[in-house]
């Protein structure tokens, strides 16, 4: 009897010291009640996040996490950034999620918190059309000039797969090493099938040859701070509440797969 | 903030850093050359009497003057090779802070000449000597002492815009401290290790700069 007076007040004092000292609000708890969601995205990353012909922003992320915020019930709100400005957007708190299309590298999650893929996308080479360059075997010759993202999976891969190129970084949104291309600054360019794809598609019709063959298999996700694990653990389940309804696959159809977006945006 | 500074991670990049301040360092020394070439230039085409051969120089200096150099670079870069020309991203980033600097560097001169008080000249001419030799042996040697300070005041921003070149991919002091902040994701240790090669770089300039005040300023005239 004394033993569970004395283990009932130690719960009872338990249970005391749990309401005097409340967990420290987490960031979702943050989230709803300043009323909106801030989310880092690309400035120019068609077609995961751009602005289109009307001046809207849109693309494949912002459709989706405007989702997400709606099914928190809150605004969200945007932040752009370079490419290389994301993870330390994310980073310093200035946003609660970074939306972009990131593959979740083990170097990057040693500093944020990955959801799972949305989806899974593969690097590519594209060159300029009628130059010198008629395959991806070209771009491995020595000395060939290859520009890359500074800071992206490509700038990464570039020295396994054309190993003897000469690697341009370039800073700033992918369409950068487009223009590389384009104007004969670089012999050939690298990066997410995906973006290459969608961002080829706002320069002239035979500007680019895209080279088919897939040159790595990489996932694609968001990422939150790792003291935001109750937002990652909402992430989760938004991937796979969206996974289960269709709408993830709506989304990309609609933005990767195809391109069907062009005729809208 | 600065409590926190991985400094082992610095270190380890020390090699890159270095790389990329000789590299700001080379870039700078050339494009000042280049600059100083220009502003000469375009200072005595802008001082001299003839109106045909003044309008080259005031449009340039004004083009360069009313345009960003971040404009400017992009122009060159992605512009040229519409015109067929395709140069290597150092030599554009050295023509580009060249073009930029030597405008503002042809107004210092030109604002230092035209310090020189008239009479000067005006005795120059009543004891009978050329323009060439007013200019060699009244005007300039007094002029570009007063020009020193403010020239290498301009050295010291062209150093800094240098920084601007990473992004067409030279690789220089700035980009070394981005690859930090990219590979290690790291950006602060990034930008301080950026930040100190800039600062030593300003403070050589800076006590040259004085140095040379100390010993060739003119009495009265600063």
């Amino acid at each position: 009897m004394k033993n569970l007076t004395a283990l009932a007040c130690a719960a009872i004092l338990t249970g005391m010291a749990a309401v005097a000292t409340p967990a420290a609000a987490g960031t979702l708890d943050d989230i709803l009640a300043r009323g909106e969601l801030r989310v880092a995205v690309q400035t120019q990353g068609p077609p995961f996040s751009f602005m289109d012909k009307n001046g809207q922003r849109t693309g494949s992320a912002i459709e989706l996490t405007t989702l997400m915020a709606e099914e928190m019930g809150v605004k969200v709100v945007y932040l752009d950034f370079d490419w290389d400005g994301l993870l330390p957007a994310l980073m310093s708190g200035k946003a609660d999620m970074l939306a972009a299309d990131m593959t979740p590298t083990l170097a990057r999650a040693t500093k944020v918190a990955f959801t799972k893929p949305f989806m899974y996308v593969g690097a590519v080479a594209f060159a300029k059309q009628g130059g010198d360059i008629a395959s991806v075997e070209d771009c491995r010759k020595p000395g060939t000039t290859l520009a890359v993202l500074l800071g992206s999976t490509g700038e990464k891969l570039a020295p396994k797969v054309f190993p003897e190129a000469e690697i341009k970084s370039f800073k700033g949104g992918g369409t950068l090493i487009l223009d590389a291309v384009a104007s004969g600054q670089a012999k050939c360019g690298l990066n997410d099938n995906s973006a290459v794809k969608a961002q080829a598609a706002a320069y002239p019709e035979g500007t680019f040859t895209i080279f088919e063959e897939m040159l790595s298999k990489e996932p694609l996700a968001y990422a939150v701070r790792y003291d935001s694990m109750d937002l990652l653990t909402w992430g989760n389940l938004f991937i796979d509440t969206v996974t289960l309804d269709g709408r993830l696959d709506a989304n990309l159809d609609y933005w990767v797969n195809s391109d069907a977006w062009k005729a809208d945006h | 903030m600065l409590g926190g500074l991985n400094t082992r991670v610095m270190l380890e990049y020390l090699p890159e850093i270095w790389q990329g301040f000789l590299a700001t360092l080379f870039l700078s020394a050339a494009s000042f050359v280049g600059a100083m070439v220009l502003g000469v230039l375009a200072c005595a085409l802008a001082i001299q009497p003839l109106r045909w051969l003044r309008a080259p120089a005031v449009v340039y200096v004004d083009a360069i003057r009313a345009t960003p150099l971040l404009a400017q670079l992009y122009f060159l870069y992605f512009g040229l090779p519409r015109l067929g020309v395709v140069l290597p991203e150092m030599l554009i980033g050295i023509i580009a802070l060249s073009l930029n600097s030597g405008a503002y560097m042809a107004e210092i001169i030109r604002s230092g000449i035209l310090s020189i008080p008239r009479g000067q000249v005006e005795a120059g001419m009543s004891t009978g000597l050329s323009y060439l030799q007013r200019m060699r042996l009244i005007v300039l040697p007094q002029a570009l002492r007063v020009t020193v300070s403010p020239l290498i005041g301009q050295a010291i921003v062209l150093i800094k815009d240098s920084s601007l070149l990473s992004l067409i991919s030279v690789v220089e002091l700035t980009r070394a401290g981005q690859r930090i902040a990219i590979d290690r994701f790291m950006p602060v240790e990034g930008l301080v290790a950026t930040a100190l090669g800039y600062l030593v770089l300003y403070y050589v300039l800076k006590s040259a700069a004085g140095a040379w005040q100390a010993r060739n300023s003119l009495p009265g005239r600063g």
